[in-house]
């Protein structure tokens, strides 16, 4: 690939990177402003008639927005890190690329977390899959913890994305 | 069982303190590589 190319196809990534990772995280972070404390679900939440095939639609799509901006934000990281050379570095922590690859190991655990913690349960929990009411009402607090311990997460990544390009001299 | 997740302070002051530890830790790895 020719120099200008290959500069705009990194330029692409890093803007696609920070794209997603906003909806995604930003989806995050809107919950914990909606929602800051843990607000238990009773059986009574589940009444006959309060769901809908509308309403399970629109969550659906939520959820598929923020699921899948999560699997491009990883896909992009990585391509950057492949394409300059410090993927492998980063992924053993050695040397400076120890900071983005911290940052990138944090970060697969969240996505890892949501597609294989909070997703599954958060089915049960909107009624997509069928559910008692004691196992949503437990699965309701698992997909919290899940998804705060995301928010937690996101912390110290986004200080170790910031500090792979202009924190070099404190490493 | 009351975690730190279950307030926003709590949650932002995890981060902060994992954040901390993590800097050290990476500081350490970065100077050995």
């Amino acid at each position: 690939m020719s120099g200008q190319a290959g500069v705009f196809l990194d330029l692409a990534l890093r803007w696609t990177h920070f794209a997603a990772a906003l909806i995604w995280i930003g989806h995050n972070y809107v919950n914990v402003v909606l929602t800051p404390r843990f607000v238990p679900i009773r059986p009574a939440d589940f009444a006959p008639g309060a769901s809908s095939a509308e309403l399970e639609s629109r969550l659906r799509k939520e959820h598929g927005t923020f699921r899948y901006a999560a699997l491009v934000t990883w896909i992009a990281g990585a391509l950057m890190l492949w394409r300059s050379g410090h993927l492998l570095d980063a992924v053993m922590l050695h040397g400076y690329a120890a900071v983005i690859g911290t940052g990138a190991w944090i970060a697969t655990f969240m996505v890892l977390n949501l597609f294989l913690v909070l997703w599954p349960h958060q089915k049960k929990v909107l009624g997509l899959v069928p559910a008692g009411p004691e196992e949503r009402a437990r699965c309701a607090r698992i997909t919290f913890l899940s998804s705060r311990t995301n928010t937690i997460l996101s912390i110290p990544v986004l200080f170790f994305m910031g500090a792979a390009t202009h924190g070099a001299a404190l490493f | 069982m009351r975690l730190p997740h279950d307030s926003v302070a709590g949650t932002i002051l995890t981060g902060l303190a994992l954040t901390a530890v993590l800097f050290f830790v990476v500081r350490a790895l970065a100077g050995a590589g």
